[in-house]
């Protein structure tokens, strides 16, 4: 249990990946507290209010790229966490895309992972796991889970 | 987290009696060190039922997932293909217009030329009728001509015939007087009268034979006016 994430936040417009992201999670024991939510503007609104008020912040966040519904992208939100609200946490993108331009712009905006997502995610999430103590103490570069 | 005594034994209970279990992240927050066998196996197997639950599930949203992206594939490809339906029939709409507006272009080529054609058909008759025309008053001046010419002729012939006349009136005269002269005198008639005679004789058949020319003229000069 103490290798354990303590709160993970999702941000992704697609609710059945909520599901199987939180249900992976469980499983593998990644995290006891996951949060999710469908758009880039509601998760801005929330670390706008945790840059004044800490309390309940996650301390790692998963980015959509395309949220759809929303009026900016994964990579814009990353660059507004890092760059806006703190720079508290770790965070990186979860996406279907491969783009290799994409990938250089979360770079960029300050994003330290990429997850490749697709139907077999819990082999990624479990490599997450284990590197998620060399993101938490900013030793890992940018890696591409595939 | 460590849990009372009688919560443990209504969670046993419950578990016994209708086979119900904690389910969820509440099972890895609960401290079973130090807790009697059967509380550890309770939360061993609530554990077990709750990753084989999530398990099914997680397969579950991962096929309901899998599906949801066929459909919205094949949604995206209903759509690509209504677009090149409706981009074919736009096709074939402009290719339509294309045609009929060709169609109108060959109709209105067609007229012109039907009216090109008509108006050559006239040229052609009117030059015809000028040809006619032309030939007719061609016909028209080379009789005037010739009834011109024969006038001419006739009006010689008619002088000629005067002078010849006048030529044999005249002699006849002049004979006649130097007859007469010669008989009023009383001079010798020996030659005179057998030349009178002769000339005169001479003179009416030569009168005679002119007369019968201008009366041929003027008859054959007559038929020809029909």
């Amino acid at each position: 249990m103490n290798d354990m994430i303590d709160s993970i936040l999702l941000v992704d417009d697609e609710s059945l990946f909520h599901l199987v992201f939180e249900d992976a999670c469980s499983l593998l024991d990644i995290s006891l507290t996951l949060e999710c939510i469908n758009s880039a503007d509601e998760a801005g609104t929330k670390f706008s209010e945790w840059h004044k008020n800490p309390k309940g912040r996650p301390v790692c966040v998963f980015v959509d790229l395309n949220i759809i519904g929303s009026t900016f992208d994964g990579i814009e939100l990353i660059r507004r966490i890092n760059f806006e609200y703190g720079n508290h946490v770790v965070i990186g993108i979860i996406s279907s895309s491969n783009e290799a331009t994409e990938q250089a712009k979360a770079l960029q905006a300050g994003a330290q992972f990429w997850i490749i997502k697709n139907d077999d995610i819990e082999p990624r999430l479990e490599e997450f796991k284990k590197d998620y103590p060399s993101y938490v103490n900013r030793t890992a570069n940018f890696k591409i889970y595939r | 987290m460590k849990l009372c005594k009688d919560t443990k034994k209504d969670l046993l209970k419950l578990a016994q009696e209708k086979n119900i279990h904690l389910e969820g992240n509440i099972l890895k927050i609960i401290d079973i060190e130090g807790e009697d066998s059967d509380f550890v196996d309770y939360i061993k197997t609530a554990t077990e039922k709750d990753k084989s639950s999530r398990k099914r599930r997680l397969e579950i949203t991962k096929q309901i997932q899998s599906q949801n992206k066929e459909l919205t594939t094949a949604a995206e490809e209903r759509e690509n293909l209504m677009l090149n339906i409706k981009n074919a029939f736009d096709e074939s709409e402009k290719s339509k217009q294309l045609i009929e507006e060709k169609n109108k272009e060959l109709t209105e080529w067609k007229d012109e030329n039907e009216r090109i054609s008509e108006e050559l058909r006239n040229a052609l008759n009117e030059a015809e009728n000028a040809k006619k025309e032309a030939i007719k008053a061609k016909e028209t001046a080379e009789y005037d001509l010739n009834i011109l010419q024969k006038k001419k002729e006739t009006e010689l012939i008619s002088n000629i015939v005067k002078v010849a006349l006048m030529l044999i009136v005249g002699a006849g005269i002049a004979t006649t007087a130097l007859y007469i002269t010669a008989l009023l005198t009383g001079k010798d008639t020996y030659i005179i009268g057998p030349a009178w005679s002769n000339t005169l004789s001479i003179l009416i058949t030569n009168a005679f034979s002119i007369i019968g020319t201008i009366v041929g003229v003027k008859y054959a000069t007559g038929k020809n006016k029909f």
